[in-house]
């Protein structure tokens, strides 16, 4: 029948959204200078690049957030120019950002609704009516554990992920675009299975990502940027990673795994950490020992506990029960400040860089010096030399730059501003190193330099304590690793055992190998 | 308006030119601040020829002096991202203690006047333990402050404050120094001191850090509530020094001395180019900005201005000078000077 041949059309790959030779600049620094990209609908579309490249800028102006310098956008064969993120779902374009847009101190349903909260019958806000939109909502998309009349603050970063996701799905009509959405999910599942639906509606979808592996199971074509050029559109199945990740960096890959590494030498040496019997949040009774030379990484889904061990160590939170004593001796830590200066010293690589890492308006330099301003400074006055010459030789250790050491840290891309914070973490002279998520959101490049700067750090005798939501990660750079799973250590894995199905098993809670993991 | 830029030509400048044509912000306000500030003295000439000559100058500085070290003090609170609102009340304070303690009966014993100003700074001490551990808002903490003391003065001096001022205070203001008044030695050695203190000590930028992010400064191990807490302290004895100082100026207290200085703290703050918000801003432009009102509020005087015209003008600088030091403006700024 006729109606096949319009449906093959409409769903089969015509055009959704075509733009051409996008560009802007913020001031003098050129965020894009030339991007084509072409959507179509009903298919997935990945849009990848180092950090920095201008993957963030070309969403904003997708999505009305800004306005391009240059170039122009299609929607549906109409000129697309939306004047704000509002105007622009109301043309059907809808984003998942990144920094997640949820207001929240409103529950659930209000920002799945917002701005059309369904009224009562004088007119007003219905609380009610909120709440069983939103709950039909959330039935929808497979989130009805989620109660829809909770604040958003109290959910944990992954299910307000999930929101941000649902809501722009909703009013996704035409095109939807998720920024990392991924970034704080543990599993995909969900999120592909949510993308089918959109896309068998006719929804071109944008997906950016740096998880190679997960573009490829979802898109089936991507654009890559460099330096704020589209470098080319490829189809996935004809491109290699090596293929993409060069078109990327310009650069061809190294090898991906290093042989199991162990450091047997520093295996005898007394435990600088020792952890015994921990609780309180979400862990329950935790013990274990870490020691010098060592990288030690632990794997959970969200909310099993991790967060508050970490958050504990670093003299954030108070622990309910338990001890942690440092180079032998039982200490209390009950800030930071005394964290990074008892015994050999605990520093704290916090999850959340733009709300607990970066001091925005400082230069980078000082980001890196601030917990040590008594060493570059004679008589309590700062010698900008000396404050310099620390922030460039630990720069220095991470790959950093010393070009952007007097930038604003708010001017410098994601992945550079976590370099700053991890050389803050060296500059310390701190022995155990805390790094909640170190590479999160960060590009492939930037990746290398921290995994570089921690093992080098290891080798020195230092010891690292580090979660990461990527199990690749923790593959490659620990050399031992604690899956926790509700709120203790599930399993531990050392040297060669350390593979991602066993430790995928004990995160879900699996004490067999991979069979059937639900 | 400069030349257009397009972005096309915006795009062919770009090279590697992203560092090295940095000018702060701040620094572009400061001298902004005290261009405006020239334009004024030399253009007040047209309105009357006593002013613009050299001793105008001279009482320029030494009025500004008061408002110079007071908004050091507030400079200092917004920069830690609060607000002071007790100024006027440690004003009053400092100048009545100074008369009643000092000027009545002692009036050589200058070394009490140090414990005067360590009696304001505990009034701060208090606000500010309110605002960093009970999490009372910084103005309605310093304003309940402002208003308890007000009342302990009211109720101290029945009514009347007595005595005369200190000597030290008066050498202060009345005294010339190497053929200048002592009042102008001492601001230039006290913004030398103010400079080091906040923009190259570390305190100082513990402060800048906090004011930017509490929690990110607390995990880089920053003494958080120590530099939360140390700027009220600081602001409530530079209070008590004004008051000090106002007596030593016009011989006496009285329980409304420091009423008018509240807002012109603030705008000094606010036009040297600070971000009300904390966590921006130098005290330089700081100085510029307390200049700038003062010669401002001179010029004024000198045009036979009722007092209430006077306030509105002030308000509205403050309103204008908020609007202008809007990030775009610095921007174009920039892309001028390159």
């Amino acid at each position: 029948m006729l109606n096949i041949a319009e449906e093959a059309a409409s769903h089969g790959g015509s055009s959704m959204l075509v733009s051409s030779g996008l560009g802007k600049a913020y001031g003098a620094t050129v965020a894009l200078e030339n991007a084509d990209i072409t959507l179509k609908k009903g298919r997935v579309h990945a849009l990848v690049g180092e950090n920095g490249a201008g993957k963030s800028t070309l969403v904003r102006i997708l999505t009305g957030a800004v306005r391009p310098d240059k170039g122009a956008i299609y929607l549906d064969g109409q000129p697309y120019v939306p004047h704000s993120v509002l105007d622009a779902r109301r043309l059907q374009v809808a984003t998942a950002f990144q920094e997640l847009s949820l207001v929240s101190n409103l529950t659930v349903a209000q920002n799945l609704l917002m701005p059309r909260l369904p009224r009562g019958r004088l007119g007003l806000a219905s609380t009610r009516l909120s709440n069983q939109a939103g709950a039909a909502i959330l039935e929808k998309h497979g989130l009805s554990r989620v109660r829809p009349d909770v604040q958003i603050s109290s959910l944990p970063l992954a299910d307000r992920q999930r929101i941000e996701i649902v809501r722009a799905i909703e009013y996704a009509g035409k095109v939807l675009v998720l920024d990392e959405p991924t970034a704080s999910l543990a599993e995909t599942d969900w999120l592909f299975e949510r993308i089918r639906k959109a896309t068998a509606k006719g929804v071109a979808v944008l997906y950016i990502s740096h998880r190679l592996a997960e573009v490829r199971e979802v898109c089936s074509e991507a654009t890559v940027l460099r330096n704020g050029r589209s470098i080319a559109s490829v189809d996935l199945a004809n491109a290699s990673d090596n293929d993409i990740f060069e078109m990327m960096v310009g650069r061809r890959a190294h090898a991906e795994r290093d042989a199991a590494r162990v450091a047997p030498k520093l295996a005898e040496a007394a435990p600088r950490l020792v952890v015994d019997g921990l609780a309180g949040g979400a862990l329950r009774n935790v013990s274990f020992e870490l020691r010098p030379g060592e990288i030690l990484g632990v794997a959970a889904l969200e909310g099993q506990g991790q967060r508050d061990l970490f958050r504990m160590l670093a003299g954030l939170d108070k622990p309910a029960a338990g001890s942690i004593a440092l180079d032998g001796r039982t200490v209390s830590l009950s800030n930071p400040r005394k964290a990074l200066k008892s015994g050999s010293g605990i520093a704290y690589l916090p999850e959340e860089r733009k709300v607990e890492g970066i001091l925005a308006g400082l230069t980078a330099a000082t980001n890196v010096a601030l917990p040590v301003m008594p060493r570059v400074s004679r008589l309590t006055l700062i010698s900008s030399s000396a404050e310099q010459k620390l922030a460039r030789e630990t720069g220095e250790k991470v790959e950093f730059n010393k070009r952007y050491l007097n930038f604003a840290i708010s001017d410098l891309s994601g992945g550079n501003q976590q370099k700053v914070l991890i050389a803050r973490c060296l500059a310390t002279g701190a022995k155990t190193l805390l790094l909640f998520d170190p590479t999160r959101g960060v590009d492939v490049g930037t990746k290398q330099s921290i995994y570089a700067a921690i093992r080098a750090f290891a080798e020195e005798g230092g010891s690292v304590l580090f979660y990461s939501s990527e199990l690749p990660e923790i593959v490659q750079l620990a050399s031992r690793c604690m899956a926790f799973y509700g709120g203790q250590i599930f399993d531990s894995f050392e040297g060669a055992a350390i593979n991602e199905q066993d430790i995928v098993a004990a995160m879900v809670g699996h004490r067999g190998k991979t069979e059937e993991v639900a | 308006m400069t030349q257009e830029q397009t972005p096309e030509t915006r795009f062919a400048q770009q090279g590697d030119s992203r560092g090295s044509a940095r000018v702060s912000r701040e620094t572009i306000s400061a001298i902004a601040v005290a261009i405006l500030c020239m334009i004024l003295l030399i253009s007040a000439r047209f309105v009357s020829a006593s002013l613009g000559s050299w001793a105008q100058v001279e009482t320029v500085l030494v009025l500004s002096s008061f408002l110079v070290v007071l908004s050091f003090g507030q400079g200092l609170v917004i920069l830690s991202g609060g607000l002071d609102l007790s100024l006027p009340a440690t004003i009053t304070l400092g100048g009545i203690l100074a008369t009643s303690i000092v000027g009545s009966g002692n009036p050589e014993a200058w070394w009490l006047l140090p414990a005067i100003l360590m009696v304001c700074a505990a009034t701060g001490i208090v606000s500010a333990v309110g605002i960093v551990w009970l999490n009372v808002p910084p103005f309605i903490m310093t304003m309940a402050m402002s208003i308890i003391i007000t009342s302990g003065l009211l109720g101290y001096t029945m009514g009347t404050p007595r005595g005369a001022a200190p000597e030290a205070a008066v050498a202060l203001m009345k005294e010339r120094l190497l053929g200048m008044p002592a009042p102008v030695i001492f601001l230039i050695v006290f913004v030398i001191l103010g400079w080091l203190f906040q923009s190259r000590s570390i305190f100082g930028r513990y402060l800048y850090a906090v004011g930017t992010n509490v929690e990110a400064s607390r995990i880089a191990g920053v003494p958080v509530n120590l530099a939360r807490i140390l700027p009220y302290a600081v602001s409530a004895a530079c209070g008590g020094f004004v008051g000090i100082m106002l007596v030593g100026y016009s011989n006496g207290a009285t329980l409304r001395m420091g009423d008018s200085y509240l807002l012109p703290s603030i705008a000094a703050v606010v036009i040297g180019g600070s971000s009300i918000l904390g966590g921006r801003g130098t005290f330089l432009g700081t100085v510029g900005g307390a200049i700038l009102l003062t010669t401002l509020g001179t010029i004024i005087s000198a045009l036979g201005l009722e007092f209430g015209l006077r306030t509105i003008i002030e308000g509205s600088i403050v309103l204008v000078a908020l609007l202008l030091l809007r990030e775009e403006l610095f921007q174009r700024l920039r892309s001028m000077l390159r």
